[in-house]
C-alpha cells in the first residue's frame, strides 16, 4: 500500500476505514514518524475545534428559540418578557411538568435572567431524593474515573462489543462523548447499569450515566452536588437515572433531554 | 436491565426544543455570530414546522433539521455579497489579572474560531457535522445531499487547512489541554 493519502488518514482517525485498511495505515503510523506527527496535529486541531464550539451547549436557550420551536411566532421580546413576568414557576412534582419537554423548556426559558441559568433550580422544594442510591452512583462513577490499569475495572460489555438485545444505547457522540462500556451493578439490591462515556474535553467528561429499574414515583429531574461531581437525576416509568460528571448542570439538563428522547424517558 | 421499548412518535416541536442546542453550535460553527447563529436556527425552527409533513419518521430528525439550517445559511450566503462575510467581532475581554495561561487559552480557542470562518463554506459545513456533531461520513453526506466521496474530499481539505492555519498561526504551540483549560 502506498503511504496514506491526507484523505485516508483523517478517514482513519475517523474510524471511517474498513478493518483492513485500518490495519495497514497503522503499521504506517508505526513505522513512519512524520505521519504519526501529522496524526497528532491533526488530532489536536480537531480537539481544540470542538473546544472552541462545546460552550455553546452550555448557554441557555434564547427564549425566542424555544418559542419558535413550539410554533409561536407572534412573541416579540416585550411580549416575551411580559409573559415571563406573569408566569409563576411550577413546583416538580407537579403532574403536568410532564407533558412534553416544550412545556418543560418553557418554564426553564422563563427563568433566563434570574441569576440561577435558566433552571427553576432552588427555589422550588427539591423532591425527595434517593440519597444512598446517588452516593452508590457517585461512589461508583469516582471509583471508575480513578482507577488505573492496575486495579483491572474492565467492562462487562465494552465499546464495540454486542449488547443485548432490548438494549438500548444513548448516543452522545454529538455532544462529544465516547462511549466506552457498560458495568452490572447492584445499587440499593436491584441491577443497574453503568454507562461510561470519555471525552477529550475535561470540562465536560468523563460522564456516567446510570438506569435502574425502580419501584418508586416518577420523580422530575433535579440535582445535587456530591463532592466534586454534580449529579442530575429523575425517575421515569419504573427507572431511575442519574448523570454523574463534573460537566455544569447546564450541559448536564441537555444531556438529559437528549438521553429522555432517545429512550422515551420522560 | 435499562429500558429497551422503542421512542413513540414524538411531536416535532419537542423533538425540536431537544435538538436546539446542537443546532445553535451547528449555526455558530457556519456563520461566525451568535446573533446570526440563533436568527439562523430560529428560520429553520420556523421552516420546519411549516413543512414537518415532510419529515419521515424513523429517519434522524437532527439530520433533517442540520439540512435545513444548511439550507437556510446557503440560500443567505447567495443572497448577498459573500465576497466579504460580515463576521461579528467579538471583543476578548482580557482581565488584568488574568493568568497568563488561560489568556494564551482563550487566544487558542479565538484563533479555532477565525480559521473556521476563512474556510469554504462547503468545507465549514462538513467540518461542523463530522467533527464537531459526530455525523459519521454517510450521515454528514445525507444531509449536504452529496456523495460519501465528496463529503471525504471536503473534510480532509477543512482538517488540513485547519490545521496548518493553526499552524501558522500559533494555535497549536498552546497544547489542547491548554486551551481546556478555558
Amino acid at each position: 500500500m502506498q503511504k496514506p493519502s491526507d484523505e485516508r488518514l483523517v478517514a482513519y482517525l475517523d474510524g471511517e476505514l474498513a478493518e483492513s485498511e485500518r490495519a495497514e495505515i497503522a503499521l504506517w503510523l508505526e513505522r513512519d514518524e512524520a505521519l504519526r506527527e501529522r496524526a497528532a496535529q491533526l488530532t489536536e486541531s480537531a480537539a481544540l475545534l470542538r473546544s472552541a464550539l462545546d460552550e455553546v451547549l452550555r448557554e441557555p436557550v434564547p427564549e425566542r428559540l424555544i418559542a419558535a420551536a413550539r410554533g409561536d411566532t407572534t412573541g416579540t421580546v416585550t411580549d416575551l418578557a411580559a409573559a415571563r413576568a406573569t408566569r409563576t414557576a411550577r413546583r416538580f412534582g407537579d403532574r403536568r411538568w410532564w407533558a412534553g419537554m416544550a412545556a418543560a423548556a418553557s418554564i426553564f426559558g422563563i427563568m433566563v435572567g434570574s441569576g440561577i441559568g435558566y433552571f427553576v433550580g432552588n427555589d422550588s422544594p427539591s423532591p425527595p431524593a434517593a440519597a444512598a442510591w446517588l452516593d452508590s452512583a457517585t461512589v461508583y462513577h469516582n471509583l471508575y474515573v480513578n482507577a488505573d490499569a492496575d486495579d483491572h475495572l474492565g467492562f462487562d460489555v465494552a465499546a464495540g462489543q454486542k449488547l443485548p438485545q432490548n438494549f438500548r444505547l444513548p448516543n452522545l457522540k454529538p455532544w462529544g462523548l465516547d462511549f466506552q462500556g457498560v458495568r452490572y451493578l447492584i445499587i440499593e439490591g436491584r441491577p443497574a447499569a453503568q454507562l461510561f462515556y470519555t471525552t477529550d474535553n475535561k470540562t465536560l467528561g468523563p460522564l456516567t450515566v446510570v438506569v435502574a429499574q425502580t419501584s418508586k414515583p416518577d420523580v422530575a429531574p433535579a440535582w445535587e452536588k456530591h463532592g466534586d461531581v454534580n449529579v442530575f437525576y429523575w425517575r421515569h416509568r419504573g427507572h431511575a437515572y442519574a448523570l454523574v460528571g463534573t460537566a455544569d448542570f447546564g450541559y448536564l439538563w441537555n444531556i438529559h433531554n437528549d438521553i429522555a428522547y432517545q429512550l422515551d424517558a420522560i | 436491565m435499562p429500558p429497551g421499548f422503542r421512542a413513540m412518535s414524538v411531536p416535532v416541536s419537542d423533538q425540536l426544543i431537544a435538538v436546539l442546542p446542537r443546532l445553535r453550535r451547528f449555526a455558530r460553527g457556519l456563520t461566525g455570530s451568535a446573533a446570526d447563529a440563533d436568527d439562523l436556527v430560529q428560520a429553520a425552527c420556523e421552516r420546519a414546522l411549516t413543512r414537518a409533513h415532510q419529515f419521515q419518521e424513523g429517519t434522524r430528525f437532527d439530520s433533517w433539521m442540520f439540512r435545513i439550517v444548511q439550507t437556510i445559511w446557503i440560500d443567505q450566503l447567495r443572497s448577498r455579497d459573500t465576497r466579504r462575510e460580515e463576521v461579528e467581532e467579538q471583543g476578548m475581554h482580557v482581565g488584568t489579572d488574568e493568568p497568563v495561561r488561560r489568556i494564551e487559552a482563550r487566544l487558542a480557542l479565538q484563533e479555532v474560531r477565525i480559521a473556521l470562518r476563512e474556510l469554504p463554506p462547503e468545507q465549514r459545513t462538513a467540518l461542523l457535522l463530522v467533527t464537531v456533531d459526530g455525523l459519521s461520513y454517510k450521515e454528514a453526506a445525507e444531509v449536504a445531499e452529496v456523495p460519501v466521496g465528496t463529503i471525504m474530499s471536503r473534510l480532509a481539505r477543512a482538517r488540513i487547512a485547519l490545521q496548518a492555519k493553526l499552524a501558522a498561526g500559533g494555535g497549536l504551540r498552546r497544547s489542547a489541554s491548554d486551551a481546556k483549560a478555558e
